[in-house]
Formats: C-alpha cells, structure tokens, sequence
C-alpha cells in the first residue's frame, strides 16, 4: 500500500510540480478517465443489481406485463411456504456437513504434505489436489452420477465387495442430500489444501525454535503457534467454503433436480425454480436477499469472533 | 499486527527448507514422513480417482461401459462415445460443435475485454492519485463476498428487459468488470518502479503511452495468468448461461451438455457419452492447469494471506 501511503505524507522536497500538489488537475482526470470503462460496467451490472433486487423482492414481477407493489408478500410467501423453508433448512444441513468435513480433510492433507522433505513431491501433490477443482462442477457432477449409479456404480460396487446391500444414493430421501455433501467434500478441497500450505510454509521456524528453548513440547508448540497462525487461512478457508456451500446449485440440478420429494431442494435450486420455471423473479429475489443477509452475517460473525483469537 | 510480518512472503524463502521437520514429533520424524506419504497417497488416489474412472469409460466400448463388476482398466479403447456425443446421436437438435464455438468465442471475446478494463482500471487505481480512490476501490473488492445469487435475479431482469437474452451479449456484458481481474492487475502494478514512470514523463509521454508502452509490456507474466484465469472461469460457467440461454443454437457448451444429460438419462451404456461429454469440457481447463500451475496456485493465495 506504499502509493496509497504517498498521498499527504512527507515525501521530502518536490521535484516536480506535479508533486507538489496533493492531486493534480492531470492525475484526477487521467484517473477517472482511465476507471470510467471499468465504472461503467461495474455500476450497470454490480451496483445496479442491488437496487433492482430490493425492487424485485417488493413487486409481483411479470416477464410480459405489468409488475405491481405487493409489500412485504414475497418475504411472507418465501418464509412461510413449506418448500421454501425446507431449501432453507437442506441448504444449512448443507453447509454443516461440507463444511467443517472439508475443512478438516484439507488441512490434515496440508499438514500431511508440509511434512514432505523435498519441495518437487510438495509441489507436485498441490496440484493433484488441486487437478479437480479446475474443472467445471457441471463436469464433475456428471462423472460423480456414474459413481453413484444403483446398478453400476462404483460406489456400490465396492459396498458388495464388503457384503454391504447396494445403497440407491441419490433416490433415497435419507441419503441424496449427504451423498452431495459428499461429492462436494472429496472434489472441491484444492483451494483450501492451498491456502492451508503456505499459511503453513509461512510459520518461521525461529518460533518453534525459541519454544523449544522454553521447554514447550510437542502439542504444546501447535496449540500456541501452529494453530494462532493458522487464524486467518482459517478464517479465510471456512468464510469461502460457507458462502460456496450455501449457495449450491449445480450438483443439485444435474444430479437429483431437488428430489426425490424436496429433499434436496437448496435455496439456489429453489431460486432457479422460482425465476425460471414459476418466472417469479419478485420471491426468487426476496429469497436470494434472505440468503444475502444470512452469508453477510455468518462472515461479520466469524471475522469478529476469529478476530478475538488473532490479535495477540 | 503480528501475523502480518510472518506471512511476509519474502520470508519464506529461508524458512521452506527447515519448517516440515517442526510438523512433525522429532525422533519418530522418519518413519512418520513414510506414513504420511502413504497417507497422501491415498487421498491423492480418491481424490483423482473419479477423473480417472471418467477418462478411461469415456474410451470404452459401449457395450463396455456399464459392466459388473466395474472394469477399471482400458481394454480396446474406442473414439465411439466422442462421435456419438460430437453427432448428438440419440438426441433431438444437438449441435455440439456450434455449442463448442460458442463457448469459445464468447471466452475469448469476455477475455480480452475483461483485461482490457481491468488492466486500465488497475493501472489507474494502483499509480494514479484522485480522490476517493481507495474507497472506490474497496467498495469493488467488497462484491467478491456477495453471493452471486442474490443480485443474479436482477442481472437477469435486466438483460432480458434489455433484450440481451439469447445472445453473445448476454454472456459477455455482464461478467466484463470483474473486481478479481482488477484486484490483481492493481496489486502487480502498484509493484513497478515509480522512476520509470517519470521518465517516460519528462520524455512527453500521455497517460494512455504510460499504460500501453509501460505498463502491459512489464505485466505480461500477470496478463497472461488473468487471461487463462478469465477464459477458463468463463468455460466452465453454467448456471448464468443456463439462465439466459434458451436456443439450443445459442447454447455454450456446458448448458448443452447438461441438456443432452437430461434426455439420455438413466440408461446404463449411455454413461460413455456423458463422461465423454464430461472430459471433452475438462480438457482446455486441465491444459491451462498444467500449462500454468504455479501461478494459478500463487492466485489463489494472494486474496487470502496478503488481503
């Protein structure tokens, strides 16, 4: 942030006339002229959208006709409708079983590869890891409805292996949310296993060191360094693994449509359904801002309660 | 704070060599380090293996295909899935190959106007001095928390009153001021030397010379990484195509695919052509993957520990 620093501060004798000033006439307009591309579309599809979708979540919206004020109705519609409180209720079972699950596997994998000895064989498991979360969850979705096949899937194939009966995983009211959870779980830990790498490459070996000196042992050295500076990947990790999980569209609907009877029907197939099928962009909106202050404040939340933690 | 000087990236240079050994109890260090390469093994090989299963069905024969017990090796491979998925056989008004273009113009077209914007943007955010630059700045940055589904609904209102759906501007306009594209290109341009700028300055050069002459020749490495970045994000895209889309000429590749899933659903030796269907939209992210592995993975770190 050194330029941002440079604005106001002593910077000793000027040696331009430029300098001199704290904004010059040339920088102000070459600085907004150059933004004002990026502005543009940034106001238009970013900013704009805010607006509408406060204005969406108030109407009965028509693709052809006329939207008429309907007040706080689409708010009642979606908290009240029992298909719409059971996506929000899938979607939270959702993010409970992804992610702490996720986060737990990549970072015992993240340790698991920091304790290698040679820098190729870590460099070369990041990106295994990381191999199958460059490719499109469509994809992923697709080759994982194999796996879970009834009749012949792999999934199922290696249950009769062990004598097991075959399971019907996603056509189970009991099984088919778990089963994306986790899908989700096994193939999307790349970012994370990433994150937790050089968070813990970062930790100067000086700490262990003096620790050592102090006479700390082993659990004693993670639990007051390892695990302090590991806060904010932490942080960082399940902030994003949250927003992700809650917001779960794609496997739902190539894998199980929301079926069988809603039980895996999330707040994003529900959305979909909404605008598409229904074309009810004023509930869909009013359900996407529910979802908007539901994420917004599971960040704030953790982001203060990790913050108690990290300052030290 | 503390944390902020130990995450110093400067300093994991001298660190790296030594900090694997601290992980682990000492003594039984050695045959711990076994047991974790056996560990990462496994892991490594469940988390691969559905790819695996996925590229070796997609070569089967179709009468190979969906056999129990599962065969987990290729026998006689055979391109007949591919041909079968490329002619839309069995499926109504399949043209897979105008879906493959669509995705790949409308990526390159996103591409260039994506860096294009981002890269003045950030040129002008990271050396220029106006004011409320910064709380501008964060304001943009501040949307990458947003869940997308939340203001998509009017995205979608919007284009559709603006009659953008069902075409290439439906995919291209809305994705073009993109606050990662920015973030990026503005952090590696507040790191070029301030002194090259002023020379060129006294030598008479504009504002648009110091972006163009200086700036993108010095950022190449970055350019480079933010295209493939921007391309691949914009192939494997779905769910805002799938929205707009409703011409099956129009269809990028994943939003056909997903309809071709839909009809041939169910019956076993299909399963060829979906995970054909499948690697055939893998491989251009896989390649830009492996073409530029170190860098995608140092993009993944930068918001987390130096934001």
């Amino acid at each position: 942030m050194d330029s941002v620093d440079r604005i106001g501060s002593d910077w000793g004798p000027a040696m331009f006339p430029w300098q001199r000033l704290k904004f010059s006439t040339s920088d102000k307009l070459w600085g907004y002229l150059l933004i004002a591309p990026f502005m543009a579309f940034f106001v238009v599809f970013f900013i704009l959208p805010y607006g509408m979708v406060i204005w969406l979540s108030f109407v009965d919206w028509h693709p052809r006709g006329v939207t008429e004020y309907v007040g706080w109705q689409n708010y009642i519609d979606v908290i009240e409708m029992p298909s719409a409180r059971k996506a929000m209720v899938n979607s939270f079972y959702y993010a409970l079983m992804v992610v702490p699950a996720s986060t737990v596997l990549s970072l015992v994998t993240a340790i698991l590869i920091v304790s290698l000895r040679s820098s190729t064989l870590r460099g070369f498991f990041q990106a295994t890891f990381y191999l199958p979360g460059v490719i499109s969850g469509l994809a992923i979705a697709i080759i994982w409805r194999f796996v879970f096949d009834f009749h012949v899937g792999v999934l199922n194939f290696v249950l009769s292996l062990v004598n097991l009966e075959p399971v019907n995983w996603l056509g189970n009211v009991y099984t088919a949310l778990p089963s994306l959870a986790g899908m989700d779980v096994v193939s999307s830990n790349g970012m994370a296993i990433i994150i937790f790498c050089a968070a813990l490459l970062s930790i100067p070996t000086s700490l262990y060191d003096a620790a050592a000196v102090d006479g700390a042992g082993f659990w004693r050295k993670h639990w007051s360094i390892t695990l302090p500076l590991l806060t904010p990947a932490l942080l960082y990790v399940i902030v994003v693994l949250t927003l992700g999980a809650l917001q779960v569209f794609v496997p739902v609907f190539v894998l199980t449509r929301g079926g069988p009877v809603h039980s895996t029907t999330t707040v994003g197939y529900y959305i979909y359904k909404q605008l598409i099928f229904y074309a009810n962009a004023g509930t869909a909106a009013a359900a996407g801002l529910l979802l908007l202050v539901a994420t917004v404040g599971f960040t704030i939340m953790q982001f203060r309660r990790f913050s108690q933690v990290v300052e030290f | 704070m503390a944390a902020k000087t130990v995450l110093d990236p400067r300093r994991r240079v001298s660190v790296i060599t030594t900090v694997q050994t601290r992980l682990l109890p000492e003594g039984m260090a050695s045959a711990m380090r076994y047991l974790a390469l056996f560990l990462i093994l496994v892991l490594g090989a469940i988390s691969l293996f559905p790819l695996y299963w996925a590229i070796i069905t997609s070569f089967k024969h179709p009468q190979d295909v969906a056999t129990v017990p599962p065969s987990f090796v290729l026998t006689r491979p055979v391109l007949k899935n591919y041909i079968d998925l490329i002619q839309g056989t069995g499926v109504a008004n399949a043209p897979v190959v105008r879906w493959f273009w669509n995705s790949v113009f409308t990526g390159m077209a996103s591409t260039l106007g994506v860096v294009l914007l981002a890269s003045l943007a950030g040129y002008s955010f990271a050396r220029k001095q106006f004011p409320g630059r910064d709380k501008i700045f964060w304001i943009i940055i501040s949307t990458m928390l947003v869940p997308a589904w939340s203001t998509i609904i009017a995205i979608y209102v919007l284009t559709l009153r603006m009659g953008l759906h069902d075409t290439y501007w439906a995919l291209i306009l809305p994705g073009l001021a993109s606050p990662f594209a920015l973030f990026l290109f503005r952090q590696f341009a507040m790191t070029l030397p301030e002194e090259l700028f002023q020379a060129a300055r006294i030598d008479g050069a504009h504002e648009l010379q110091l972006w163009w002459l200086i700036t993108l020749p010095l950022s190449k490495p970055v350019l480079a990484t933010l295209a493939i970045f921007t391309f691949v994000t914009h192939w494997n895209d779905f769910l805002w195509p799938l929205l707009v889309l409703n011409k099956p000429q129009i269809y990028t590749m994943p939003v056909g695919v997903s309809i071709i899933m839909y009809q041939i659903q169910g019956a076993g030796p299909s399963y060829g052509i979906s995970m054909s269907a499948a690697i055939l939209m893998s491989v251009l992210p896989i390649v830009a993957f492996l073409l530029m592995q170190r860098q995608m993975i140092q993009g993944i770190t930068v918001g987390s520990l130096k934001g």
